[in-house]
């Protein structure tokens, strides 16, 4: 069920049953009160009765009559009755002589003054006694309140309800319309969205928060699946350039040999460049393969626990053999003082790769200049930072530096091919790790590494 | 003997490092560490009935703030004894020596070369604390002048 839908039932069912409840009560309270007020009209009349027909003289019983007639609106089949009962084996003869239920007149009988209903009829009834016996005193009338006046209310409550009911189903209709349009707005413009016109984006609706939450977001979205596009078009031209120059090369130095007949000394001189080019395309093809394995083999690594201070200091000897006119600088003065918290789970050869591919970097790039790396520790978490003072990435070209065979445009004058990096991010990635990167042109890098604090 | 040190902070890394060489020099004794905040208290009815300072210094706080003091924590762990992160609101001298004297301050370290950077609201009590007359150190330490700064956690280290 569509949202719009249960939305709408839920509002309607809760305000129907507001309103039943609202009718309901009024209609209850009203004849409730109805009932005591009648029972009230019929005892008046009933004491006066009684007044005028056993403590009044004639004159008394003039002024009672005036104020009854005066006062008193007759009600609907009022009857009075003065019924004398000489004992109290005569009332049934009594009941059935006047055509009252002999219930009633029991009633009055044990309780002195009583109320019954019978039908639309109302009785109040009152026992006189005197020296010679006692009277029942009793004024009965139809209900025309009641039977009148309750019907209408009835009907009116009804018919207004059932009339709010269908205003309210109207306007919660136009209301999830007009909450909902922007939502059915939204769909329509992502489906139009496709790898053809990555481009667009959605209009912010500055009505809603929510709505313009969920635009912002979409957009967002797109703005990633963008970037994911292009690094893949990246990738593919640069991968092409990368495979496609070792292999021009070959191809010219063998179309050049074979133009005319050539000495030995030319052939051998020849391969050795052929052999050269190939080696590289095959170091290439490799890396990349190794890139490529790390993302799927991550269970079949071996894991251990290892020290961070260690890895580093493992690195920076392999760095002096690789490069030994290197300016790698360590700064442990962070180090914290439990032991525990420098220790990572993770695979060493792994982790020394990222650790010396980070280090080549920062020295090729900043041709040997001091290269500072420091380590320290917050609570569940281990943080290396990578400082150099090279010649930087251009800002704009930083979202692409983890592409493989991207490389920024400023260092074409240094050797490589682009691998290096995003094979170092797969690295940390698998280790649950971050890895930040900041730069200024000209000034350097600063790549800042964070790892999991291994729980012991 | 245990030292109450006070630290005036902007709640910017860079700023931590008076912390860093303050424990480095005190890596002998136990220090308690008061990092002090400066701002101005505000002149609204309705925040002052709901102040909480604890929820102004969440606000303040930046993860990798978090991160840079945890740094120092694991660090200087046998040296610091505690520290804590206390709001100023005062704006004279008597109400600095009042806070000094209500938190049992016994010295006060201030960044030499580093000029507080503080948030909206906030204002830097450095000349406050000079003139108060109170004992208090210069700690120095070499700065890089980059024109766009950025608050990140290598301005910890070297």
């Amino acid at each position: 069920m569509s949202s719009i839908r249960k939305i709408s039932i839920l509002l309607i069912i809760s305000i129907s049953l507001i309103l039943f409840f609202l009718g309901s009560s009024v209609y209850y309270f009203l004849s409730n009160y109805s009932y005591a007020d009648f029972y009230k009209r019929l005892e008046a009349r009933v004491s006066v009765a009684e007044k005028y027909h056993f403590e009044s003289n004639q004159k008394d019983a003039q002024v009672l009559k005036n104020i009854r007639d005066e006062h008193l609106e007759l009600l609907s089949n009022e009857r009075e009755y003065i019924l004398y009962c000489p004992s109290a084996n005569s009332m049934k003869q009594l009941a059935d002589k006047n055509s009252l239920p002999i219930n009633f007149l029991t009633l009055v009988y044990t309780q002195q003054f009583a109320n019954y209903q019978k039908g639309d009829i109302f009785y109040h009834g009152k026992k006189r006694e005197t020296p010679k016996g006692f009277y029942f005193v009793i004024v009965s009338a139809k209900n025309y309140y009641n039977t009148h006046h309750l019907i209408l209310l009835k009907k009116v409550l009804l018919a207004g309800g059932l009339i709010s009911i269908l205003i309210i189903i109207y306007f919660t209709y136009l209301f999830s319309n007009y909450f909902f349009e922007p939502i059915n707005k939204i769909i329509t413009k992502v489906n139009s969205i496709s790898t053809d016109n990555i481009h667009l984006r959605l209009d912010e609706n500055k009505n809603s928060v929510e709505i313009n939450r969920l635009t912002t977001t979409f957009n967002n979205l797109l703005n990633r699946v963008e970037i994911a596009i292009e690094t893949n078009k990246n990738f593919i031209s640069n991968a092409s350039h990368e495979f496609g120059t070792p292999l021009t090369a070959i191809i010219g130095e063998a179309d050049v040999a074979l133009l005319k007949d050539r000495t030995s000394v030319e052939y051998k001189e020849t391969l050795q460049k052929i052999l050269k080019q190939s080696e590289r395309l095959n170091k290439i093809s490799q890396s990349l393969l190794f890139l490529a394995q790390i993302g799927y083999k991550e269970n079949k690594l071996n894991y251990a626990i290892l020290r961070t201070d260690e890895l580093i200091m493992q690195a920076y000897e392999i760095m002096n053999q690789l490069i030994p006119k290197n300016n790698i600088e360590i700064d442990f003065d962070l180090l914290p003082e439990n032991p525990k918290k420098l220790k990572i789970y993770g695979n060493k050869e792994l982790l020394i790769l990222a650790i010396t591919n980070i280090l080549t970097n920062a020295c090729k790039y900043s041709s040997n200049k001091p290269v500072v790396v420091s380590l320290a520790s917050t609570n569940n978490q281990i943080v290396m930072i990578f400082k150099d003072q090279g010649i930087g990435i251009p800002e704009s070209e930083l979202p692409f530096i983890f592409d493989p065979f991207y490389r920024a445009s400023n260092t074409a004058a240094y050797d490589g091919y682009g691998i290096g990096l995003p094979l170092t991010q797969n690295i940390i990635k698998i280790h649950k790790g971050e890895l930040n990167i900041s730069s200024e042109l000209h000034k350097g890098v600063t790549i800042q590494v964070k790892l999991p604090v291994a729980e012991l | 003997m245990l030292n109450k040190i006070l630290i005036p902070i902007d709640f910017r890394i860079e700023s931590l490092n008076t912390l860093k060489y303050c424990l480095e020099e005190r890596k002998q004794e136990k220090s308690t560490v008061v990092l002090m905040y400066s701002a101005y208290s505000s002149d609204s009815i309705t925040e002052l009935l709901f102040y909480n300072p604890a929820k102004i210094i969440e606000a303040l706080v930046s993860p990798n703030f978090t991160d840079a003091i945890n740094i120092i924590k694991n660090k200087y762990e046998s040296s610091l004894h505690s520290f804590k992160i206390e709001l100023f609101h005062g704006l004279d001298r008597n109400a600095f020596l009042n806070f000094y004297g209500a938190q049992g301050i016994d010295l006060v370290y201030l960044p030499k070369d580093y000029c507080l950077k503080p948030h909206k609201n906030g204002f830097d009590p450095i000349p406050l604390i000079k003139k108060s007359k109170v004992q208090y150190r210069e700690v120095a330490w070499t700065r890089d002048h980059d024109t766009n700064y950025k608050d990140e956690l290598n301005q910890l280290f070297k």
